[in-house]
Protein backbone atom coordinates (compact mmCIF):
# COMPACT_ATOMS: atom_id res chain seq x y z
CA UNK A 1 0.00 0.00 0.00
CA UNK A 2 1.68 3.62 -1.16
CA UNK A 3 1.04 7.09 0.49
CA UNK A 4 -1.71 8.46 -0.31
CA UNK A 5 -1.90 12.29 -1.22
CA UNK A 6 -5.05 14.48 -1.98
CA UNK A 7 -5.09 16.30 -4.44
CA UNK A 8 -7.30 19.50 -5.53
CA UNK A 9 -9.10 20.74 -8.30
CA UNK A 10 -10.86 23.77 -8.75
CA UNK A 11 -13.11 25.18 -8.21
CA UNK A 12 -10.81 27.74 -10.22
CA UNK A 13 -8.74 25.85 -12.50
CA UNK A 14 -6.95 25.91 -15.86
CA UNK A 15 -8.75 22.91 -16.85
CA UNK A 16 -11.90 23.38 -15.29
CA UNK A 17 -14.56 25.77 -16.88
CA UNK A 18 -17.06 25.49 -13.93
CA UNK A 19 -16.74 26.49 -10.37
CA UNK A 20 -16.63 22.93 -9.52
CA UNK A 21 -14.63 21.74 -6.68
CA UNK A 22 -13.03 17.96 -6.64
CA UNK A 23 -10.64 16.82 -3.72
CA UNK A 24 -8.85 13.36 -4.57
CA UNK A 25 -7.38 10.89 -3.16
CA UNK A 26 -4.35 9.27 -5.14
CA UNK A 27 -2.11 6.40 -4.49
CA UNK A 28 1.03 6.24 -7.17
CA UNK A 29 -1.29 8.58 -9.41
CA UNK A 30 -3.96 6.02 -9.21
CA UNK A 31 -7.19 8.09 -7.54
CA UNK A 32 -8.51 5.79 -5.01
CA UNK A 33 -11.65 8.14 -3.90
CA UNK A 34 -13.18 11.72 -5.09
CA UNK A 35 -14.74 14.13 -3.16
CA UNK A 36 -17.42 16.33 -5.18
CA UNK A 37 -18.21 19.82 -3.80
CA UNK A 38 -20.78 21.75 -5.92
CA UNK A 39 -22.51 25.06 -5.24
CA UNK A 40 -20.15 28.00 -5.74
CA UNK A 41 -22.07 30.14 -7.47
CA UNK A 42 -25.38 30.36 -5.97
CA UNK A 43 -27.50 33.15 -8.05
CA UNK A 44 -30.67 33.40 -5.76
CA UNK A 45 -33.29 32.73 -9.14
CA UNK A 46 -35.15 31.04 -8.02
CA UNK A 47 -36.17 33.11 -4.97
CA UNK A 48 -35.96 36.12 -7.24
CA UNK A 49 -38.44 34.30 -9.80
CA UNK A 50 -41.06 33.92 -6.54
CA UNK A 51 -40.82 37.63 -5.43
CA UNK A 52 -39.13 40.16 -7.98
CA UNK A 53 -40.65 38.96 -11.27
CA UNK A 54 -44.50 38.24 -12.92
CA UNK A 55 -44.86 35.28 -14.22
CA UNK A 56 -45.11 36.21 -17.56
CA UNK A 57 -41.30 37.50 -17.18
CA UNK A 58 -40.12 34.62 -15.25
CA UNK A 59 -39.61 32.46 -18.41
CA UNK A 60 -36.81 35.37 -19.28
CA UNK A 61 -35.44 35.18 -15.98
CA UNK A 62 -34.60 31.75 -16.12
CA UNK A 63 -33.30 31.67 -19.93
CA UNK A 64 -30.71 33.48 -17.64
CA UNK A 65 -30.15 30.29 -15.54
CA UNK A 66 -27.70 28.36 -18.23
CA UNK A 67 -26.16 30.32 -21.33
CA UNK A 68 -26.05 26.84 -23.31
CA UNK A 69 -29.01 25.53 -22.77
CA UNK A 70 -31.12 28.39 -22.54
CA UNK A 71 -33.64 27.14 -24.42
CA UNK A 72 -34.25 24.20 -22.58
CA UNK A 73 -34.73 26.32 -19.69
CA UNK A 74 -37.11 28.99 -20.92
CA UNK A 75 -39.20 25.72 -22.72
CA UNK A 76 -39.74 24.14 -19.57
CA UNK A 77 -40.66 26.85 -17.79
CA UNK A 78 -43.13 28.15 -20.45
CA UNK A 79 -44.52 24.55 -20.46
CA UNK A 80 -45.32 24.36 -16.56
CA UNK A 81 -46.55 27.63 -16.63
CA UNK A 82 -49.04 26.63 -19.46
CA UNK A 83 -49.79 23.35 -17.57
CA UNK A 84 -50.88 25.88 -14.66
CA UNK A 85 -52.82 28.42 -16.93
CA UNK A 86 -54.42 25.12 -18.24
CA UNK A 87 -53.71 26.17 -22.31
CA UNK A 88 -52.71 24.33 -25.18
CA UNK A 89 -50.53 26.04 -27.32
CA UNK A 90 -50.65 25.81 -30.97
CA UNK A 91 -49.04 23.21 -33.10
CA UNK A 92 -46.63 25.31 -35.06
CA UNK A 93 -45.51 26.77 -31.53
CA UNK A 94 -44.84 23.23 -30.18
CA UNK A 95 -42.25 22.51 -33.66
CA UNK A 96 -40.71 25.50 -33.41
CA UNK A 97 -39.89 24.90 -30.00
CA UNK A 98 -38.38 21.45 -30.96
CA UNK A 99 -36.66 23.42 -33.91
CA UNK A 100 -34.46 25.51 -31.45
CA UNK A 101 -33.89 22.98 -28.61
CA UNK A 102 -32.33 20.64 -31.44
CA UNK A 103 -30.41 23.54 -33.20
CA UNK A 104 -28.75 24.48 -29.66
CA UNK A 105 -27.99 20.35 -28.75
CA UNK A 106 -26.30 20.75 -31.56
CA UNK A 107 -23.85 23.44 -30.50
CA UNK A 108 -24.25 21.85 -26.91
CA UNK A 109 -22.79 19.01 -27.90
CA UNK A 110 -19.87 20.13 -30.38
CA UNK A 111 -19.20 22.37 -27.50
CA UNK A 112 -18.60 19.65 -24.67
CA UNK A 113 -16.40 17.49 -27.73
CA UNK A 114 -14.23 20.78 -28.19
CA UNK A 115 -13.12 20.61 -24.70
CA UNK A 116 -12.49 16.96 -24.11
CA UNK A 117 -10.29 17.01 -27.64
CA UNK A 118 -9.08 20.42 -25.23
CA UNK A 119 -8.53 18.95 -22.07
CA UNK A 120 -7.09 15.40 -23.61
CA UNK A 121 -4.32 17.60 -25.07
CA UNK A 122 -5.70 17.78 -28.94
CA UNK A 123 -5.51 21.20 -29.35
CA UNK A 124 -5.62 21.20 -33.07
CA UNK A 125 -9.08 19.11 -32.69
CA UNK A 126 -10.79 21.55 -30.37
CA UNK A 127 -10.05 24.56 -32.50
CA UNK A 128 -11.65 22.28 -36.14
CA UNK A 129 -15.02 21.21 -33.95
CA UNK A 130 -15.29 25.24 -33.04
CA UNK A 131 -14.86 25.86 -36.51
CA UNK A 132 -17.82 23.64 -37.21
CA UNK A 133 -19.85 24.69 -34.17
CA UNK A 134 -20.04 28.18 -35.73
CA UNK A 135 -22.45 27.64 -38.16
CA UNK A 136 -24.76 26.40 -35.51
CA UNK A 137 -24.56 29.47 -33.60
CA UNK A 138 -25.37 31.70 -36.35
CA UNK A 139 -28.62 29.89 -37.68
CA UNK A 140 -29.86 30.36 -34.08
CA UNK A 141 -28.77 34.27 -34.46
CA UNK A 142 -30.79 33.81 -37.46
CA UNK A 143 -33.80 32.41 -35.91
CA UNK A 144 -34.09 33.72 -32.56
CA UNK A 145 -32.13 37.41 -33.14
CA UNK A 146 -29.69 36.72 -30.84
CA UNK A 147 -26.64 34.34 -30.34
CA UNK A 148 -26.99 33.04 -27.24
CA UNK A 149 -30.06 34.43 -24.75
CA UNK A 150 -32.90 33.38 -27.01
CA UNK A 151 -35.50 33.96 -25.60
CA UNK A 152 -37.49 32.50 -28.07
CA UNK A 153 -40.38 30.36 -25.81
CA UNK A 154 -42.82 32.72 -23.83
CA UNK A 155 -45.61 31.33 -22.17
CA UNK A 156 -48.51 30.56 -24.49
CA UNK A 157 -46.20 29.61 -27.14
CA UNK A 158 -43.23 31.14 -29.21
CA UNK A 159 -41.82 35.13 -29.72
CA UNK A 160 -41.13 35.05 -33.17
CA UNK A 161 -42.04 33.08 -36.63
CA UNK A 162 -39.92 31.05 -38.84
CA UNK A 163 -39.15 33.14 -42.07
CA UNK A 164 -39.18 30.93 -45.21
CA UNK A 165 -35.80 32.35 -46.39
CA UNK A 166 -34.02 31.27 -43.21
CA UNK A 167 -35.68 27.87 -43.24
CA UNK A 168 -33.81 27.36 -46.19
CA UNK A 169 -30.39 28.56 -45.18
CA UNK A 170 -30.43 26.45 -42.40
CA UNK A 171 -31.44 23.33 -44.93
CA UNK A 172 -28.75 24.35 -47.19
CA UNK A 173 -26.11 24.26 -44.36
CA UNK A 174 -26.72 21.50 -42.73
CA UNK A 175 -26.22 19.73 -45.71
CA UNK A 176 -22.66 21.59 -45.59
CA UNK A 177 -22.33 20.54 -42.07
CA UNK A 178 -23.00 16.83 -42.61
CA UNK A 179 -19.61 15.90 -44.48
CA UNK A 180 -17.88 17.68 -41.66
CA UNK A 181 -19.37 16.05 -39.03
CA UNK A 182 -18.68 12.66 -40.82
CA UNK A 183 -15.16 14.24 -40.54
CA UNK A 184 -15.18 14.62 -36.79
CA UNK A 185 -16.82 11.41 -36.18
CA UNK A 186 -14.02 9.54 -38.09
CA UNK A 187 -11.43 11.52 -35.90
CA UNK A 188 -12.96 11.19 -32.67
CA UNK A 189 -13.47 7.40 -33.68
CA UNK A 190 -10.25 6.30 -34.94
CA UNK A 191 -7.56 8.95 -33.51
CA UNK A 192 -5.14 6.90 -31.55
CA UNK A 193 -3.52 9.48 -29.90
CA UNK A 194 -6.97 10.10 -28.46
CA UNK A 195 -7.97 6.48 -27.86
CA UNK A 196 -5.29 6.87 -25.82
CA UNK A 197 -6.64 9.60 -23.32
CA UNK A 198 -10.56 8.49 -23.87
CA UNK A 199 -10.75 4.75 -24.21
CA UNK A 200 -11.34 3.41 -21.06
CA UNK A 201 -11.32 6.14 -18.69
CA UNK A 202 -13.91 7.36 -16.50
CA UNK A 203 -15.89 4.54 -17.12
CA UNK A 204 -19.23 3.65 -15.42
CA UNK A 205 -21.25 0.04 -15.43
CA UNK A 206 -24.66 0.29 -16.31
CA UNK A 207 -25.76 -0.73 -12.69
CA UNK A 208 -24.20 2.01 -11.26
CA UNK A 209 -25.67 4.31 -13.39
CA UNK A 210 -29.12 3.15 -12.94
CA UNK A 211 -28.07 3.24 -9.03
CA UNK A 212 -26.73 6.87 -8.75
CA UNK A 213 -29.69 7.89 -10.91
CA UNK A 214 -27.36 9.40 -14.06
CA UNK A 215 -29.50 11.04 -16.61
CA UNK A 216 -28.07 12.00 -20.48
CA UNK A 217 -25.58 11.21 -22.64
CA UNK A 218 -23.69 10.07 -19.61
CA UNK A 219 -26.41 8.06 -18.97
CA UNK A 220 -26.41 6.37 -22.22
CA UNK A 221 -23.13 6.31 -22.98
CA UNK A 222 -23.54 3.43 -20.48
CA UNK A 223 -25.80 1.62 -22.25
CA UNK A 224 -29.09 2.63 -20.19
CA UNK A 225 -31.52 4.05 -22.65
CA UNK A 226 -32.93 7.03 -20.66
CA UNK A 227 -34.35 10.09 -22.64
CA UNK A 228 -37.21 12.04 -21.93
CA UNK A 229 -37.93 12.51 -25.66
CA UNK A 230 -38.32 8.87 -25.86
CA UNK A 231 -40.78 9.01 -22.54
CA UNK A 232 -43.09 12.04 -23.20
CA UNK A 233 -45.69 12.88 -26.54
CA UNK A 234 -48.12 15.33 -24.70
CA UNK A 235 -46.03 18.39 -24.40
CA UNK A 236 -43.97 17.93 -27.36
CA UNK A 237 -44.19 14.70 -30.21
CA UNK A 238 -40.68 14.03 -30.46
CA UNK A 239 -41.62 10.72 -31.76
CA UNK A 240 -43.24 12.51 -34.39
CA UNK A 241 -40.44 14.66 -35.93
CA UNK A 242 -37.81 11.18 -36.28
CA UNK A 243 -36.26 11.01 -32.45
CA UNK A 244 -34.02 7.86 -32.29
CA UNK A 245 -32.46 6.72 -29.15
CA UNK A 246 -28.79 6.56 -29.11
CA UNK A 247 -26.88 4.22 -26.44
CA UNK A 248 -23.59 2.83 -26.55
CA UNK A 249 -22.08 0.16 -23.76
CA UNK A 250 -18.39 1.28 -22.79
CA UNK A 251 -19.28 3.51 -20.22
CA UNK A 252 -16.32 5.46 -21.04
CA UNK A 253 -15.23 9.08 -22.35
CA UNK A 254 -14.96 7.52 -26.02
CA UNK A 255 -18.29 6.46 -25.61
CA UNK A 256 -19.53 9.44 -24.46
CA UNK A 257 -18.09 11.15 -27.45
CA UNK A 258 -19.76 8.68 -29.68
CA UNK A 259 -23.36 9.40 -28.49
CA UNK A 260 -22.88 13.06 -28.65
CA UNK A 261 -21.71 12.50 -31.80
CA UNK A 262 -24.43 9.96 -33.13
CA UNK A 263 -26.89 12.48 -31.21
CA UNK A 264 -26.24 15.03 -33.88
CA UNK A 265 -27.29 13.16 -36.97
CA UNK A 266 -30.37 12.56 -35.42
CA UNK A 267 -30.56 16.64 -34.47
CA UNK A 268 -29.86 16.90 -38.28
CA UNK A 269 -32.73 14.45 -39.23
CA UNK A 270 -34.94 16.31 -36.42
CA UNK A 271 -34.90 19.46 -37.85
CA UNK A 272 -35.00 19.28 -41.39
CA UNK A 273 -38.13 16.70 -40.95
CA UNK A 274 -39.37 19.55 -38.49
CA UNK A 275 -38.77 22.11 -41.66
CA UNK A 276 -40.59 19.98 -44.36
CA UNK A 277 -43.37 19.76 -42.03
CA UNK A 278 -43.71 22.89 -40.54
CA UNK A 279 -47.42 23.16 -39.97
CA UNK A 280 -49.57 26.16 -40.11
CA UNK A 281 -50.78 27.42 -36.93
CA UNK A 282 -51.32 30.59 -34.64
CA UNK A 283 -47.98 31.53 -33.16
CA UNK A 284 -49.65 32.30 -29.48
CA UNK A 285 -52.38 31.22 -27.48
CA UNK A 286 -53.66 34.44 -25.75
CA UNK A 287 -55.06 34.03 -21.96
CA UNK A 288 -56.01 36.41 -19.36
CA UNK A 289 -55.72 33.73 -16.55
CA UNK A 290 -53.74 33.81 -13.34
CA UNK A 291 -51.23 30.41 -12.49
CA UNK A 292 -53.30 28.28 -10.42
CA UNK A 293 -52.01 24.75 -8.58
CA UNK A 294 -49.05 22.49 -9.15
CA UNK A 295 -47.28 21.20 -12.16
CA UNK A 296 -44.42 19.48 -13.29
CA UNK A 297 -42.06 19.39 -16.53
CA UNK A 298 -39.39 17.08 -17.77
CA UNK A 299 -37.47 18.04 -20.95
CA UNK A 300 -34.44 16.90 -22.10
CA UNK A 301 -31.94 19.52 -22.49
CA UNK A 302 -28.64 18.71 -24.11
CA UNK A 303 -26.96 17.17 -20.52
CA UNK A 304 -30.10 15.49 -19.52
CA UNK A 305 -33.29 15.92 -17.70
CA UNK A 306 -34.27 18.74 -16.99
CA UNK A 307 -36.76 19.00 -14.33
CA UNK A 308 -39.61 22.43 -13.28
CA UNK A 309 -41.89 22.62 -10.76
CA UNK A 310 -44.16 25.58 -10.17
CA UNK A 311 -46.85 26.58 -7.74
CA UNK A 312 -49.20 28.80 -8.44
CA UNK A 313 -51.99 30.69 -6.37
CA UNK A 314 -54.01 33.05 -8.48
CA UNK A 315 -51.85 36.16 -8.42
CA UNK A 316 -48.76 37.61 -10.94
CA UNK A 317 -46.32 35.90 -8.90
CA UNK A 318 -45.11 32.24 -8.18
CA UNK A 319 -45.29 30.64 -4.94
CA UNK A 320 -42.65 28.23 -5.55
CA UNK A 321 -40.39 27.52 -8.58
CA UNK A 322 -37.98 24.63 -8.37
CA UNK A 323 -35.28 24.14 -11.17
CA UNK A 324 -33.59 20.62 -10.89
CA UNK A 325 -30.64 21.07 -13.46
CA UNK A 326 -29.29 18.04 -15.61
CA UNK A 327 -26.19 18.04 -13.82
CA UNK A 328 -27.32 17.87 -10.13
CA UNK A 329 -28.31 14.27 -11.04
CA UNK A 330 -24.96 13.21 -12.24
CA UNK A 331 -22.79 14.71 -9.81
CA UNK A 332 -22.92 11.52 -7.32
CA UNK A 333 -21.90 9.45 -10.53
CA UNK A 334 -19.03 11.83 -11.50
CA UNK A 335 -17.36 11.35 -8.52
CA UNK A 336 -17.96 7.41 -8.82
CA UNK A 337 -16.56 7.35 -12.14
CA UNK A 338 -12.88 8.56 -10.94
CA UNK A 339 -12.20 5.70 -9.61
CA UNK A 340 -9.43 3.38 -10.74
CA UNK A 341 -8.75 5.93 -13.38
CA UNK A 342 -5.53 7.78 -13.73
CA UNK A 343 -5.20 11.26 -12.31
CA UNK A 344 -3.34 12.96 -15.61
CA UNK A 345 -6.82 11.70 -17.79
CA UNK A 346 -9.12 13.36 -14.95
CA UNK A 347 -9.43 16.53 -16.99
CA UNK A 348 -10.55 15.15 -19.85
CA UNK A 349 -12.93 12.97 -17.77
CA UNK A 350 -14.64 16.68 -16.53
CA UNK A 351 -14.88 17.69 -19.76
CA UNK A 352 -16.64 14.70 -20.86
CA UNK A 353 -19.11 14.60 -17.89
CA UNK A 354 -20.38 18.28 -19.63
CA UNK A 355 -20.79 19.29 -16.27
CA UNK A 356 -22.95 22.75 -16.15
CA UNK A 357 -22.67 23.97 -12.34
CA UNK A 358 -24.60 27.45 -13.32
CA UNK A 359 -27.44 25.55 -13.36
CA UNK A 360 -26.67 23.16 -10.65
CA UNK A 361 -26.22 26.44 -7.94
CA UNK A 362 -28.60 28.65 -9.99
CA UNK B 1 -0.90 10.71 -38.89
CA UNK B 2 -3.10 12.12 -41.03
CA UNK B 3 -4.86 14.12 -39.27
CA UNK B 4 -1.13 15.55 -38.25
CA UNK B 5 -1.18 16.44 -42.38
CA UNK B 6 -4.21 18.13 -41.99
CA UNK B 7 -3.91 20.32 -39.41
CA UNK B 8 -0.30 21.42 -40.69
CA UNK B 9 -2.14 22.53 -43.81
CA UNK B 10 -4.27 24.58 -41.85
CA UNK B 11 -0.97 27.09 -41.54
CA UNK B 12 -1.31 27.78 -45.25
CA UNK B 13 -4.95 28.92 -45.46
CA UNK B 14 -6.88 31.63 -44.80
CA UNK B 15 -8.45 32.00 -40.89
CA UNK B 16 -11.93 31.37 -40.86
CA UNK B 17 -12.64 33.93 -38.37
CA UNK B 18 -14.13 37.19 -39.08
CA UNK B 19 -11.25 39.99 -38.90
CA UNK B 20 -13.79 42.09 -36.53
CA UNK B 21 -13.01 45.61 -36.92
CA UNK B 22 -12.33 45.83 -40.60
CA UNK B 23 -15.03 43.83 -41.44
CA UNK B 24 -18.60 43.21 -40.55
CA UNK B 25 -19.88 39.73 -38.58
CA UNK B 26 -23.14 38.23 -39.44
CA UNK B 27 -25.97 39.97 -38.31
CA UNK B 28 -29.18 38.80 -39.72
CA UNK B 29 -31.96 40.83 -41.10
CA UNK B 30 -34.28 41.06 -37.76
CA UNK B 31 -31.39 41.04 -35.48
CA UNK B 32 -33.06 42.13 -31.97
CA UNK B 33 -31.69 45.13 -31.12
CA UNK B 34 -32.61 48.93 -29.64
CA UNK B 35 -36.36 49.38 -28.70
CA UNK B 36 -37.35 52.11 -30.58
CA UNK B 37 -40.03 55.09 -29.61
CA UNK B 38 -42.82 56.98 -31.54
CA UNK B 39 -44.20 59.80 -29.32
CA UNK B 40 -46.58 60.45 -31.60
CA UNK B 41 -48.49 57.17 -31.80
CA UNK B 42 -48.13 56.52 -28.24
CA UNK B 43 -51.45 56.75 -26.26
CA UNK B 44 -49.23 56.70 -23.13
CA UNK B 45 -50.82 53.16 -21.33
CA UNK B 46 -47.69 52.19 -20.14
CA UNK B 47 -47.87 48.84 -20.62
CA UNK B 48 -44.47 48.03 -21.91
CA UNK B 49 -43.18 49.35 -18.66
CA UNK B 50 -45.22 47.05 -17.41
CA UNK B 51 -44.52 43.78 -18.63
CA UNK B 52 -40.76 44.68 -18.98
CA UNK B 53 -38.94 41.90 -17.52
CA UNK B 54 -35.82 43.80 -16.50
CA UNK B 55 -37.21 47.54 -16.32
CA UNK B 56 -35.54 49.23 -18.56
CA UNK B 57 -38.51 51.55 -19.75
CA UNK B 58 -39.82 54.16 -16.94
CA UNK B 59 -42.13 56.53 -17.73
CA UNK B 60 -41.88 59.86 -15.88
CA UNK B 61 -44.58 62.89 -15.64
CA UNK B 62 -44.77 66.39 -14.92
CA UNK B 63 -46.99 68.47 -12.64
CA UNK B 64 -49.12 69.45 -16.30
CA UNK B 65 -49.56 65.15 -16.45
CA UNK B 66 -47.14 65.23 -19.67
CA UNK B 67 -45.48 62.06 -19.75
CA UNK B 68 -42.22 61.15 -21.30
CA UNK B 69 -40.44 57.92 -22.37
CA UNK B 70 -37.16 56.97 -20.77
CA UNK B 71 -35.15 53.83 -21.80
CA UNK B 72 -32.00 51.99 -20.87
CA UNK B 73 -29.96 50.10 -22.99
CA UNK B 74 -27.41 48.94 -21.15
CA UNK B 75 -30.36 47.04 -19.08
CA UNK B 76 -33.22 45.91 -22.00
CA UNK B 77 -32.25 42.47 -22.28
CA UNK B 78 -33.96 42.95 -25.95
CA UNK B 79 -36.43 40.69 -25.62
CA UNK B 80 -39.18 42.33 -27.46
CA UNK B 81 -42.09 41.41 -24.66
CA UNK B 82 -43.01 45.63 -24.85
CA UNK B 83 -43.13 45.34 -28.69
CA UNK B 84 -45.22 42.65 -28.04
CA UNK B 85 -47.66 44.33 -25.21
CA UNK B 86 -48.11 47.29 -27.21
CA UNK B 87 -51.93 47.83 -28.21
CA UNK B 88 -50.98 50.77 -30.70
CA UNK B 89 -49.01 49.30 -33.47
CA UNK B 90 -45.87 51.27 -34.61
CA UNK B 91 -45.44 53.32 -30.82
CA UNK B 92 -43.09 50.98 -29.73
CA UNK B 93 -40.74 49.09 -32.02
CA UNK B 94 -37.14 47.04 -32.28
CA UNK B 95 -35.06 47.76 -34.53
CA UNK B 96 -31.96 45.99 -36.19
CA UNK B 97 -29.36 48.17 -34.54
CA UNK B 98 -26.94 46.80 -32.27
CA UNK B 99 -26.91 48.59 -28.87
CA UNK B 100 -23.59 51.08 -28.55
CA UNK B 101 -21.41 50.24 -26.21
CA UNK B 102 -22.23 52.73 -23.13
CA UNK B 103 -19.73 55.43 -21.67
CA UNK B 104 -18.33 56.64 -18.16
CA UNK B 105 -19.34 59.55 -18.66
CA UNK B 106 -23.40 58.75 -19.41
CA UNK B 107 -23.64 57.33 -15.75
CA UNK B 108 -25.88 54.77 -17.17
CA UNK B 109 -26.52 52.36 -14.39
CA UNK B 110 -26.66 54.77 -10.70
CA UNK B 111 -27.43 57.29 -13.16
CA UNK B 112 -30.61 55.46 -14.76
CA UNK B 113 -31.24 53.86 -11.15
CA UNK B 114 -31.68 57.81 -9.72
CA UNK B 115 -33.80 58.36 -12.84
CA UNK B 116 -35.92 55.61 -12.39
CA UNK B 117 -36.76 56.44 -8.64
CA UNK B 118 -37.54 60.02 -9.76
CA UNK B 119 -39.84 59.18 -12.57
CA UNK B 120 -41.67 57.16 -10.08
CA UNK B 121 -41.85 59.77 -7.34
CA UNK B 122 -42.92 62.47 -9.95
CA UNK B 123 -45.83 60.05 -11.21
CA UNK B 124 -46.67 59.97 -7.08
CA UNK B 125 -46.49 63.83 -6.89
CA UNK B 126 -48.54 64.19 -9.91
CA UNK B 127 -51.14 61.76 -8.77
CA UNK B 128 -51.46 63.44 -4.74
CA UNK B 129 -51.73 66.75 -7.01
CA UNK B 130 -53.97 65.62 -8.88
CA UNK B 131 -56.27 64.07 -6.08
CA UNK B 132 -55.26 67.08 -3.99
CA UNK B 133 -57.03 69.18 -6.87
CA UNK B 134 -60.19 66.76 -7.20
CA UNK B 135 -60.91 67.10 -3.46
CA UNK B 136 -60.63 70.51 -3.22
CA UNK B 137 -62.72 70.85 -6.48
CA UNK B 138 -65.24 68.14 -4.45
CA UNK B 139 -65.05 70.90 -1.57
CA UNK B 140 -65.61 73.66 -3.33
CA UNK B 141 -68.51 71.85 -5.25
CA UNK B 142 -70.07 70.57 -2.00
CA UNK B 143 -69.95 74.44 -0.17
CA UNK B 144 -71.62 75.76 -3.29
CA UNK B 145 -74.27 73.24 -3.14
CA UNK B 146 -74.44 73.76 0.74
CA UNK B 147 -74.61 77.73 0.11
CA UNK B 148 -77.41 77.45 -2.94
CA UNK B 149 -79.29 75.60 -0.53
CA UNK B 150 -79.46 77.73 1.74
CA UNK B 151 -80.36 80.89 -0.62
CA UNK B 152 -83.30 78.44 -1.36
CA UNK B 153 -84.31 77.85 2.46
CA UNK B 154 -83.78 81.61 3.14
CA UNK B 155 -85.33 82.33 -0.28
CA UNK B 156 -88.40 80.02 0.75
Amino acid sequence: MGRQYEIPIGAQHISLLEPLHFKFTTENEKIVATEANVYYVHRGIEQACCSKFKFRQVSFVVGRVCGLCSISHTTAYSQVAEKLLKIEIPLRAKYLRMLVIELDRIHSHLLCLSHVAENSGFEALFMKTMQYREFSMELLEAVCGNRIQYDFSIVGGVARDLKPQVAQSILERLKKFIPQLDELMDIYKNNWTLSLKNKGAGAITKEDAMRLNVVGPFARAAGLAIDVRNETEDLLPWKQVGFEMITETSGDVYARNMVRLRELYVSIRIIENIINGLPESALITETKAFPDGEATVRLEAPRGELFYYAKGNKTQILERLKIKAPTFSNVAAMAEAFTGNEYGSAPAIIASYDPCLSCTAR
Amino acid sequence: MKTFFKALGNVFKKPVTTKYPFEQTFIPDDYRGLIGFDENLCIWCRRCEMVCPPGAIVFSQDMEGKQTYHFNRAVCIYCGECVRACPKEGAIFQTAEPAPCALKAENINNGWNKLFDEALASREAYAAEKKRKAAEKAAADKAAAAKKEEENKTGN
